[in-house]
């Protein structure tokens, strides 16, 4: 009795170690070196690199449309091991960009495994880079569809859109800098400056998408390496297809209209003394108002905003009393409702693409007239009379008393 | 069949079991299905008046079960109907409740593969699952309750972390405006989360087991108050982050919104996983539970032992996961499961209630 219960206990036992051996480790496991992990896209009108002409040349079958050229930037891993190791190989780039030309995007990253010997994955995706002239002709439910449906690939990556070559944005002079990063870490900046935009990612995308509502993408243009973010590209919500830019004074009125503004500078002439002048703003809220009357709509925009003197270039010295601080109000709010002006103008007359949110606001005060109005919207809206003023209160002027 | 008098659980118990098989499928996919069928923000007072009704359906169910202690509705069926029609019904509710459990392993399994084990044959999972399942069960619903009582606080506190998270993303204006559109698109969205909602039924069963039966009503409201603050909190968060537009054309809007915010500085940044593995906890809780069901059931209708009855369904559920041939009519059962559970546990308890009510008339 006794030796066969052993026996059981040892069969047991032995039974659990064999079981362990199978229970260590996983099924379709990936070791992370053996991949490509991609950061950056960048989707360009079709146009073969060099390299990508000598391999179709040699390559017995290559007959895909040219559609479209993809720019895949993938972190290169060694790199990074010995910038950990040695402050920086500046031999080596710490990334590696990659083209293809064809039709289907998941086809041509799915190509570069042929190119390639570690396979390209896409759970670190930060930025999209879409050629304007490419967003022009195809639509953003076609060039984004790929972007959306994936598994890996997170709905917070951000969407940018470049006047120039968009791959172009995804180089770097120096062998330390990763752009796609450099992209994301520029982004962070809107409480520096307003002539950023707050970052338009695939979620909300999908959400202009499906309501078919106009939106605003960042602008990027690159030059020998360095890029610079400058304006913003607008996307029309019926055809969800490029319509124009905004330089940056236009951006900046559109950003201050819908009280997006974190902080940044707004210069102008002090009408009093004929100098530069800066405000640096701190605050920044507008409320946008609807009245109706009839099927005739009106919205008046209401901007408020708190913020400091922090240059003045005038030269007679003298206290800033409040007279002073009064007459620096009304320059700089002069200058916002010229830059809403100018903003509103382009976005309202020319491009007629509601990208301010109106349509937010009518759909949440009147939603019975919204239902009416919401598949012409942007035709509507750029009927529209909108009044809008400004509200500016210096609260400071840094840590100089007087001029 | 006399049920076992140590087998047995508390007040307390009954309601973290009610809670845990509320919270299963439904939760990922319910901010999706219930803006498919309203169309406005409101979808998550579509929610809260499911849940009352849920509520409502649970206490009937409750109350019935209470007059008849220590039998399951499987017992007390016959007594009330005779033994061809109540029999009949005792079927069905089995029937329900296995289809149930093949229902939550095949969405467990395409959640899994396309998250979290991409690569991983189905059948790997789905065995795994449910061999670990089968061990919890046999031990009876004793150890069943007391491992629930071990899932769901982690549950919660976890994914009200997790969801709150997505409090950087939030946006008001997305849930605004309220009843833009009037009542009507509110009460539309309000079948569809009858899914997210199946579960309350187990109290049919539960209350034969129960220390105290005549507090079953306190423990189905208690359990599915839970839940459906849950479901707010998750309906909420969801349409205010992603807006309704956003969610109607996502398969698992749930996932999609944890998936749409990184918290860099943290330990995690990204939070996805941590929601997964507390989610198929979840699906294991009830799909444990609906599977013991019917096999309780099954041994009550036929008289069999219990444990062969555990081990008889387990190829009948794995076929079960393995009809649906793709995720549509995976979706189009679950919406299927979701009316029989309308008429099934709400119409029929109701009757036998009245039935009881009648019978009890009569004989005073």
């Amino acid at each position: 009795m006794k030796i066969t219960f052993n026996r059981t206990k040892y069969l047991l036992i032995g039974l659990c170690t064999c079981s362990l051996l199978i229970q260590t480790g996983c099924w379709s496991k990936d070791e992370i070196e053996e991949l490509s992990i991609y950061v950056g896209v960048a989707l360009d009108q079709a146009k073969e690199t060099k390299l990508e002409a000598k391999l179709g040349k040699l390559a017995v079958n290559a007959n895909d449309r040219k559609l479209l050229s993809v720019t895949l930037q993938i972190v290169n891993k060694q790199s990074e091991e010995k910038g950990g190791n040695s402050a920086g190989d500046p031999a080596t780039k710490a990334y590696l960009n990659v083209s293809e030309t064809g039709d289907s995007i998941i086809d041509m990253i799915r190509q570069l495994s042929t190119r390639m010997e570690r396979p390209a994955i896409g759970h670190h995706l930060k930025v999209i880079v879409i050629n304007e002239q490419l967003a022009r002709h195809k639509s953003m439910y076609q060039l984004l569809d790929f972007f959306l449906r994936d598994n890996d690939i997170r709905p917070n990556c951000v969407v940018m859109m470049s006047s120039g070559l968009a791959k172009h944005t995804l180089e770097a002079k120096g062998n330390s800098i990763v752009p796609a990063f450099r992209l994301m870490g520029m982004l962070e900046n809107r409480y520096r400056t307003l002539k950023i935009m707050p970052r338009m990612t695939l979620y909300k995308l999908e959400k202009h998408m499906h309501a078919e509502s106009s939106y605003m993408l960042q602008n990027v243009v690159a030059a020998e390496g360095e890029v610079k973010l400058s304006g913003a590209a607008v996307i029309k919500g019926k055809t969800q297809k490029f319509r124009g830019l905004l330089n940056e004074e236009e951006l900046l009125g559109v950003i201050l209209l819908s009280g997006e503004a974190e902080g940044g500078i707004i210069k102008c002439v002090n009408e009093k003394t004929n100098e530069m002048i800066a405000y640096e703003l701190k605050a920044m809220n507008s409320e946008i108002y609807t009245s109706v009357d009839g099927d005739n709509v009106s919205f008046d925009v209401k901007m408020k905003s708190e913020g400091r003197i922090i240059e003045d270039w005038s030269e007679n010295s003298g206290p800033i009393d409040d007279a002073y601080r009064a007459g620096v109000e009304q320059s700089v709010e002069r200058e916002i409702m010229r830059l809403a002006k100018q903003g509103l103008d382009k976005i309202q007359k020319e491009y007629k693409a509601d990208v301010v949110g109106f349509g937010t606001r009518l759909s949440i005060e009147q939603p019975k007239l919204w239902q009416k109005v919401k598949k012409n919207w942007d035709q509507a809206f750029s009927r529209i009379p909108i009044t809008y003023s400004v509200e500016l209160t210096i609260t400071e002027t840094g840590t100089e008393k007087s001029q | 069949m006399i049920n076992n008098n140590t087998d047995q659980i508390t007040t307390a118990q009954a309601a973290v079991i009610v809670s845990n098989f509320l919270l299963g499928t439904g939760v990922l996919t319910l901010p999706r299905v219930a803006a498919e069928a309203a169309g406005t923000p409101d979808v998550w007072l579509s929610v809260l008046i499911g849940g009352m009704i849920a509520i409502a359906a649970g206490i009937i169910m409750a109350v019935l079960s209470k007059s008849h202690p220590g039998l399951t509705v499987f017992q007390y069926n016959k007594s009330l109907l005779g033994k061809w029609i109540g029999g009949l019904i005792s079927a069905a509710f089995i029937i329900y409740f296995f289809m149930l459990a093949g229902y939550q392993v095949r969405a467990l399994t395409e959640v899994t593969s396309l998250f979290l084990l991409e690569g991983t044959p189905s059948w790997a999972i789905i065995i795994a699952f449910m061999w670990v399942s089968l061990y919890l069960m046999t031990g009876g619903l004793n150890p069943i309750a007391r491992l629930f009582e071990i899932i769901l606080p982690l549950t919660i506190v976890i994914y009200l972390f997790v969801m709150f998270m997505g409090f950087s993303i939030f946006e008001l204006d997305n849930l605004r405006p309220v009843l833009g559109q009037g009542f009507m698109p509110v009460l539309a969205g309000v079948k569809p989360t009858a899914l997210s909602f199946i579960g309350v039924e187990i109290i049919l069963i539960l209350t034969a087991f129960m220390k105290q039966p005549a507090k079953s009503v306190k423990a189905v409201v208690y359990g599915t108050a839970i839940t459906v603050i849950l479901y707010l909190i998750t309906v909420i968060m969801v349409i205010g982050a992603l807006s309704v537009d956003g969610v109607l054309t996502r398969t698992w809007p749930t996932l999609d919104l944890v998936r749409s915010f990184e918290l860099p500085g943290l330990i995690f940044e990204r939070f996805e996983s941590l929601l997964l593995v507390i989610w198929i906890m979840q699906i294991y809780s009830s799909y444990t539970i609906s599977y013991y069901a019917a096999s309780l059931g099954l041994s009550q209708l036929l008289n069999i032992n219990l444990t062969s009855c555990l081990f008889a369904l387990l190829p009948v559920v794995y076929i079960i996961s393995n009809i649906p041939k793709n995720l549509d009519v995976l979706f189009a059962f679950g919406d299927l499961l979701g009316n029989t559970a309308i008429y099934l546990v709400g119409c029929i308890p109701f009757a036998l209630l009245l039935l009881t009510k009648w019978k009890k008339g009569s004989r005073g």
